[in-house]
């Protein structure tokens, strides 16, 4: 089992994000993060799907993704040749100065930002890698996270780009 | 030059002439009104009024798989799309190219739960190739264009097309007949230069060489190859139900269908073989038993497919192929031939002239211990019908008699519901056959469970003139699942008896059709020519034992070595 990650190019047209998430479904596979957007193409929009499996599950998705006709291609990304980023947004307990010290240091130090701040809490933003978002928010744990917002993933490919 | 605008409905009709539609099936309702109204204008189109939607989709896919072109089927909105659904779902799942055409209510009604609202395009989003909701009159000739090349190009299958009222009734001033396509939608057609030398190189060196033959090389229209290449390669062809008629049965190299229903040397020369070349075909749990390693051990395993998500789907091959069957087929022969390779061994030769000469006999035999009515009415009609008539099937023993004894000798003569296994089937699908091929004779073996599903629509066989037989093999029973109850639930038979059957004779002289009943096997013969004699559509009402099984088979959980029921085989 493995995190998988796939940049899709799509026709922008209603009903795409009903077949692609159905896809999944129909094949039993689940997705843990779905970001949709425009792109620099008119027309076509950007999906980065990621999805827990082996290899040959991810193998038997990319074929059936590559089979529905509005895909326009399919590009599974590797980690070590992307750039992945999630976006983070996290309402955060402090009960006291001390509290409040500490959780703006450790923002500092993963170079989040604090978005705004009340007397007994502060919304962090962080936008980093999955992983060390997951780190930062098991930290944040000890404070107390009130409410945790993350848009999922979103990549681009380094060397090549996405597309050639 | 001011152009007239066409009404939506129009428009539709211009570009389905302009696809080389010449028939539908379909029922109106109210949202459809327009589209109707121009059909009935227009007499371009022949469309035949169904009793049943479901039916309307059985048949444009039987239509579909006789002449190798798109069915057109047409339906109104909620509950007219609905019961499209298990026809639509049993025609993709078999590949083959229909075209629905959907009503739907008005635009600004969409998700009112207006009357006769049903979603159709999420609904259908899952058992389609792809599928259209059209929001704008202008959009339409585009959309029909497409659902016409998606349906029928690459793997084929069903295309929906949802088209809402206010969408037929606007008018538009617009281009017909766009060529413009999807950018994401190329379908692979040719195979791979390297993979081709590959298969050679395997094949040329293969001791034991045999061809798996899928409803893909009929698809492709690549019969003639496949026949070409295991004649001059030496090896014996076994097909799944789908490809039944890729190689006429009666072939010295054809060993029949295998798997799980197949006959016993169709699977002990999958499991013989060292190299097995797969065409067309998604190695599907009825044909692979449920031991994979089990299936074809000693060979090196070679999957050509137009649909390169079916490669190392349920099973991993060794050399993947992915494009048009015909296509690979040919580049094979090509230079296997360039390669003078010397044909196989003569023990295997030897050894298929073996099995294919204990098979027909088996299945030739009508005396053998053990033989039932249905055995012997099934070889009955594969005496009787000629070479060209169109045979399709219900779901259930009928249909696995009908594969296991019906010897099939042309492509697209065997109709039947693989993928889906729908009961209901064969009869509807048998009127969209004969309209497409009005002058060969049509049979339908049906199993009476099967037929009392679709059997209202011997009214529009009777209404359009469209004489088709419905041969029921009446065990009063559905009868497959009865076996399954006898052989492995120690005869529970849980709601599988039908009870007081219909007189299915008087059913059909209700109807206006032709109807007679068949006690015995040898009355068969006359009965089949007084029904094409009668000209009318026909029922004959075949009696066969009630507890009649169809044999040998893999049992449940079982691999492709495991069949029971072998008694009857002759074993070699
Ligand atoms: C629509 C549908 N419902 C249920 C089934 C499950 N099923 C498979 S075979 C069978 C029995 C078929 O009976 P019949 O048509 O009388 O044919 P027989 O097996 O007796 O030849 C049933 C109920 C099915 N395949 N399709």
């Amino acid at each position: 089992m493995q995190t998988h990650i796939i940049s899709l190019l799509v026709e922008n047209h209603p009903g795409v994000l009903t077949r692609m998430s159905g896809m999944f479904t129909m094949r039993g596979i689940n997705i843990t993060s779905l970001t949709v957007s425009p792109c620099e193409k008119e027309g076509l929009s950007r999906m980065t799907v990621a999805i827990d499996g082996s290899e040959s599950e991810l193998e038997k998705v990319r074929k059936q993704l590559s089979n529905l006709i509005e895909v326009v291609k399919v590009v599974d990304l590797k980690e070590d040749k992307a750039i992945i980023r999630d976006l983070c947004l996290m309402r955060v307990h402090v009960k006291d100065l001390n509290a409040r010290s500490e959780v703006m240091q450790l923002a500092e130090a993963y170079g989040a930002k604090i978005a705004d701040a009340t007397l007994d809490s502060v919304i962090i933003e962080l936008t980093e890698e999955p992983k060390t978002i997951d780190r930062f928010v098991d930290l944040m744990k000890h404070f107390g996270i009130k409410q945790l917002f993350r848009t999922g993933v979103t990549a681009i490919g380094i060397d090549t780009g996405v597309e050639k | 030059m001011t152009r007239e605008k066409l009404k939506g409905a129009e428009i539709v009709v211009e570009e389905l002439k302009n696809e080389g539609v010449e028939v539908a099936f379909g029922i109106p309702g109210g949202v459809l009104l327009d589209l109707y109204d121009v059909l009935y204008k227009d007499d371009a189109i022949r469309h035949i009024l169904m009793r049943h939607e479901q039916c309307a989709a059985h048949a444009a896919d039987g239509y579909a798989r006789v002449l190798g072109r798109p069915g057109v089927c047409i339906a109104t909105s909620g509950p007219g799309a609905t019961n499209l659904v298990t026809g639509l779902t049993n025609a993709n799942m078999d590949s083959s190219p229909v075209v629905a055409l959907t009503g739907q209510v008005p635009t600004a009604a969409i998700g009112s739960n207006a009357f006769q609202e049903a979603s159709t395009f999420t609904i259908t989003m899952p058992i389609t190739k792809h599928n259209f909701l059209v929001t704008r009159t202008e959009d339409l000739p585009k959309v029909i264009h497409n659902a016409f090349y998606i349906a029928n190009t690459g793997r084929k299958g069903v295309v929906l097309v949802d088209l809402p009222k206010d969408v037929l009734a606007t008018r538009a001033d617009l281009n017909l007949h766009p060529k413009e396509t999807f950018t994401g939608y190329k379908p692979k057609i040719k195979p791979n230069p390297v993979q081709i030398k590959k298969t050679v190189e395997v094949l040329a060196n293969a001791e034991r060489p045999l061809i798996l033959a899928g409803g893909g090389v009929i698809s492709a229209n690549a019969t003639e190859e496949l026949r070409h290449l295991a004649e001059s390669l030496g090896a014996p062809v076994v097909t799944t139900l789908m490809g039944k008629g890729a190689i006429p049965e009666n072939h010295p190299f054809s060993l029949g269908m295998a798997g799980m229903h197949g006959r016993i040397y169709a699977n002990r020369a999958i499991s013989e073989c060292d190299a097995l070349l797969a065409v067309g075909t998604r190695f599907s749990d009825r044909l692979t038993g449920w031991q994979l390693d089990q299936f074809a051990p000693e060979a090196t395993l070679i999957h050509v497919d137009i649909d390169a998500a079916e490669i190392n789907k349920n099973l991993q091959v060794d050399i993947p192929l992915v494009g048009d069957a015909k296509l690979a087929l040919q580049e094979i022969i090509k230079w296997l031939e360039k390669k003078k390779a010397t044909s196989p061994g003569s023990v295997w030769v030897q050894r298929i002239r073996e099995m294919h000469s204990a098979c027909e006999e088996c299945i030739g035999d009508v005396r053998r211990e053990g033989t039932s009515l249905s055995d012997m009415l099934i070889k009955e009609i594969s005496g009787v019908l000629d070479d060209d008539v169109i045979v399709t099937t219900e779901v259930g023993q009928c249909q696995m008699f009908a594969a296991h004894y019906y010897i099939t000798k042309k492509p697209r003569t065997f109709i039947s519901s693989g993928g889906l296994g729908t009961m209901g089937f064969g009869f509807p699908a048998a009127i969209g056959a004969k309209v497409a091929a009005p002058d060969k004779r049509v049979v339908d073996l049906a199993g009476d469970g099967s037929f009392l599903m679709t059997c209202q629509d011997l009214a529009t066989c009777v209404e359009n003139d469209i004489p088709v037989v419905v041969c029921i093999f009446r065990n009063c029973y559905l009868g497959m699942v009865r076996q399954w109850q006898e052989l492995f639930f120690e005869k529970r038979y849980s709601n599988t008896g039908l009870g007081t059957i219909p007189d299915f004779v008087k059913l059909a002289e209700a109807f206006g059709c032709y109807g007679e009943r068949v006690e015995k096997p040898e009355e068969l013969k006359d009965a089949l020519h007084n029904a094409f004699e009668s000209g009318k559509p026909a029922v004959l009402d075949m009696i066969v034992g009630q507890e009649d099984k169809v044999l040998p088979m893999i049992p449940p959980g079982g691999s492709i070595v495991g069949m029971i029921g072998t008694e009857r085989c002759k074993l070699i």
